[in-house]
């Protein structure tokens, strides 16, 4: 299957490391990094129903004139073959139009503020409009590039959990990494998490591709999460609930992305992409 | 257990499922009386600090004051708001046009801001191009609320262009006009009824918070055959004035984005200069309305001479006011300039034939305003019903029909595209729904790959090649590499047939050396009108699509031109309701 991930490429040592994580989940998955070296601060993304513009952190119009020999140096380092992007549609002549038919999109922790703020708990705002508008998953690194070997999938039984689970079998298939899945136990118990995925006939391939299924009973969600693999890609869905059910009862997302510095592959409430 | 009310989409409530028109009906009135507030709010501010200002404007320093007010709405939009500067109407135009009506919440209020800044200040634009931005992004993000599709949210968008003229102007008809022939581009049905609603619920809540008043006072005139025939002269003559506003808007917005100062220095420098000719001519400055009112009252004094100085001296300010990067609309102008190019008009005629018993010079501003508005948008319609009902009659009607339709022929003529569609048409971003290019706009490669083909090998031998015809139904076969899998070409029934009539040849020949290297190929990422245009170039009815070197489908005519038709019933669906 041809999949591309969209890049938005910074030139500075932070955004290296930021393309080395989106070559290697490319390397991995088998999809085409597309790079967009920005020339202007500010871009649109349109969405099914919503529009995102993002303003970009100064740094990422950093040094123009190495911006694009740097990438290249980093794409033949694993063999990948360069493919950038240049906008066609521009809203006004200053603010490109990013198309939004990607199969991923690689995004530090945020785009829009200094990058001095990022670190665990932070997640930038138009990092999360970006996850709750767009159909494909988005990849949130981490600040220093760390290879993934394992899967680590968060299961809480919601349509955006399942559509996470999907997702990890397929990355699993694809990539032969062995996957783990993560439930913190609410109101439920493990047979009724069983018969989600039993209801959605993925049973077989669970059990075909699953190395462990980590089923949380007792203890705090954040002292659990110690469990998950250092090296783990996490792979999670975000805002399926409420506004107010989030404020009241808190976000899983929130509390992952606060607590484990892995990278996560983020699956939004509208996510389509190769379900 | 679900909650049998979703209050995160209305759309999918019984209520509104039995007919969606009803939704749209209430969210028009919703998006009407937002975008009417947001109006009266822009105009009383504007009166406020003119009348502010005003004792001001007979100092020396006066003419720095559209400059500060123009770096301060430059600063305003670029750095507070982060929005790509423009005039408002075409950004909700390429909106509707490309991306179903999306526009941003920012979008809803900080080309009020901006505009205040410039207008205020004594820049020479008009609040009507921020208020119809402000009120189609009240629309569209009306529409993101209560979760409505493209089609619906399109609508919306109309019905906060229609609610914003119709408040600013008291004109409801203007309104709805001005959202289905401008921004809209179609006359649908579906559509009149929201646009209308909104036009109704703008313009009452204009009368609710300032009043049942109307722009400009009715008169009576005494309109004879002489009138009319000189009325096409009139629009001659103002058509003439809009092709001179357009070029020059365009003109000064060219040079200023080839000097490489920050926004707000140019859009100052513009300002300064708007400030000094309003130091001499101060009827420029600002809107211009109040000018316009001693005109239609006759009281307006200065002689032919300092008229015609006035249309030009309009046309500059306003091409600086826009052109360097002050924020607001060419609505405004546009009324003043065609008004003092009907005083002006009036006036060489009756100069020049003064026994003749000419209609008061009220009727010729009058016109003149419509000859400009229909010229330089090339909607007639906007303009004689924006014209009769800020008047409050239809007196004038026959005289209005001639100079409008005179004046959009001509200005067509000149300038294919109208002032708002023209960055548009030249970008080839101006998709009308149900146009070819909109349909195609709105196709992709991706969406129309066959992927019912046999890919065979390169190292295949024939006689296995042939056991693979057999099976298949079509006549074609992406060749792949057996070690790498990346394509190598074709293979088309038709140049092979005499081969496969050749047992002899079964075992002898390879895939290989059959195919055909030469291919032409499309990526997934290409446009489709490109695509097409390659088919049609080289007479293809069958392109592989290919993406690193891997074979994903085929692209074919007739599944385009399958999915075309689709997407037009889609496109054109409403029309027929």
């Amino acid at each position: 299957m041809y999949s591309q991930l969209f890049h938005i490429f910074r030139n500075t040592p932070l955004g290296r490391e930021t393309f080395l994580q989106s070559l290697y989940f490319c390397k991995q998955v088998q999809a085409t990094p597309v790079v967009y070296i920005p020339e202007f601060i500010k871009f649109l993304m349109y969405f099914d129903n919503d529009v995102v513009q993002v303003d970009l952190d100064d740094s990422y119009l950093t040094d123009p004139a190495t911006a694009e020999a740097h990438t290249r140096e980093l794409l033949d380092s694993y063999n990948l073959k360069p493919k950038y992007f240049a906008p066609k549609n521009y809203t006004a002549s200053t603010l490109p139009d990013i198309p939004t038919n990607f199969d991923f999109m690689c995004c530090p922790r945020s785009i829009s503020d200094l990058s001095s703020k990022i670190g665990l708990g932070y997640l930038g705002p138009r990092v999360r409009r970006i996850v709750t508008s767009a159909r494909f998953p988005v990849l949130v690194t981490s600040p220093v590039f760390k290879p993934w070997t394992r899967l680590a999938v968060f299961f809480g039984g919601s349509a955006n959990a399942l559509n996470a689970l999907k997702l990890g079998l397929r990355i699993a298939r694809q990539t032969g990494a062995p996957l783990d899945i993560f439930t913190q136990a609410e109101k439920h118990s493990r047979k009724d998490y069983e018969a989600i995925i039993r209801d959605h006939h993925l049973e077989e391939e669970l059990e075909r591709l699953q190395q462990r299924w980590i089923f949380f009973d007792k203890g705090a969600f954040e002292t659990n999460l110690y469990e998950v693999p250092h090296d783990a890609l996490v792979i999670l869905g975000a805002y399926g609930h409420g506004l107010i059910r989030n404020l009241v009862f808190g976000s899983k997302m929130e509390k992952i992305q606060s607590t484990i510095p892995n990278n996560l592959l983020i699956v939004g409430p509208h996510y389509t992409a190769g379900i | 257990m679900r909650s049998p009310i979703s209050w995160r989409s209305p759309a999918t409530w019984y209520f509104f499922r039995s007919d969606d028109r009803l939704l749209l009906i209430v969210a028009g009135a919703i998006v009407g009386i937002c975008s009417g507030m947001a109006a009266v709010a822009l105009s009383q501010a504007l009166i406020a600090v003119l009348g502010w200002l005003h004792p001001y404007r007979t100092y020396g320093w006066a003419f720095l004051l559209p400059a500060v007010g123009a770096a301060l709405s430059s600063l305003f939009l670029n750095k507070i708001m982060r929005e790509g500067a423009g005039h408002g109407v075409p950004e909700v135009i390429y909106s509707v046009s490309r991306y179903g009506g999306l526009l941003r919440f920012r979008s809803s209020f900080s080309r009020l801001i901006s505009s205040f800044l410039t207008i205020g200040s004594g820049g020479s634009a008009g609040p009507e191009a921020p208020i119809v931005m402000s009120g189609a992004a009240i629309g569209s993000n009306v529409a993101r609320l209560f979760g409505l599709n493209d089609r619906q949210r399109v609508t919306l968008v109309g019905c906060g262009a229609a609610g914003a003229i119709s408040a600013i102007f008291n004109a409801p008809i203007a309104g709805l006009i001005f959202a289905m022939e401008v921004i809209l581009g179609e006359w649908a049905a579906a559509n009149l009824i929201p646009i209308a609603i909104a036009a109704v619920a703008g313009t009452e809540i204009s009368h609710f918070l300032q009043g049942k008043q109307i722009p400009f006072s009715h008169h009576q005139f005494d309109i004879g055959s002489i009138d009319l025939l000189a009325c096409i002269g009139l629009a001659v003559f103002t058509a003439l004035a809009s092709i001179m506003l357009t070029r020059a808007i365009r003109m000064i917005h060219h040079k200023s984005d080839e000097i490489s100062l920050p926004a707000w220095v140019k859009a100052a420098c513009g300002g300064c200069a708007v400030g000094l000719i309003g130091l001499y001519l101060p009827m420029v400055l600002g809107e211009g309305y109040h000018a316009i009112r001693e005109m239609m009252e006759g009281q307006f004094a200065p002689g032919i001479g300092l008229v015609c100085l006035a249309v030009l001296a309009k046309i500059i300010a306003t091409s600086l006011t826009l052109g360097s990067g002050g924020s607001g609309g060419i609505f405004a102008p546009c009324l003043v300039i065609g008004s003092f190019a009907g005083l002006a008009y009036h006036r060489v005629l009756v100069y020049l034939w003064p026994g003749v018993e000419w209609v008061q010079e009220g009727c010729f501003v009058l016109l003149g305003m419509a000859g400009l508005v229909s010229g330089i948008l090339q909607a007639p319609l906007t303009g004689i019903f924006l014209i009769v009902e800020i008047t409050g009659g239809y007196d004038v009607i026959l005289p209005l029909l001639i100079v409008s339709s005179v004046s959009t022929s001509l200005c067509h003529y000149f300038e294919p595209a109208s002032f708002y569609f023209k960055d548009l048409v030249e970008k080839g971003q101006l998709l009308r729904p149900g146009t070819d290019a909109r349909v195609l706009a709105d196709l992709e490669v991706r969406e129309l790959l066959e992927t019912d083909c046999i890919t065979v090998h390169t190292d295949m031998l024939l006689r296995n090649f042939v056991d693979i015809v057999k099976q298949s139904r079509r006549n074609l076969f992406p060749v792949e590499d057996d070690q790498t899998g990346h394509f190598k070409g074709m293979i088309y029934m038709d140049d092979i047939r005499p081969y496969l009539f050749d047992p002899l040849m079964y075992d002898t020949v390879l895939v290989g050396q059959l195919m055909n290297a030469r291919v032409e190929t499309v990526s997934p990422d290409d446009d489709v009108v490109e695509v097409l245009e390659r088919m049609d170039a080289d007479r293809l009815f069958n392109m592989p699509v290919v993406a690193n070197h891997q074979f994903l489908g085929m692209l074919s005519k007739s599944t385009l031109l399958d999915q075309y038709r689709k997407e037009l019933m889609v496109q054109t669906y409403h029309l027929n309701r």
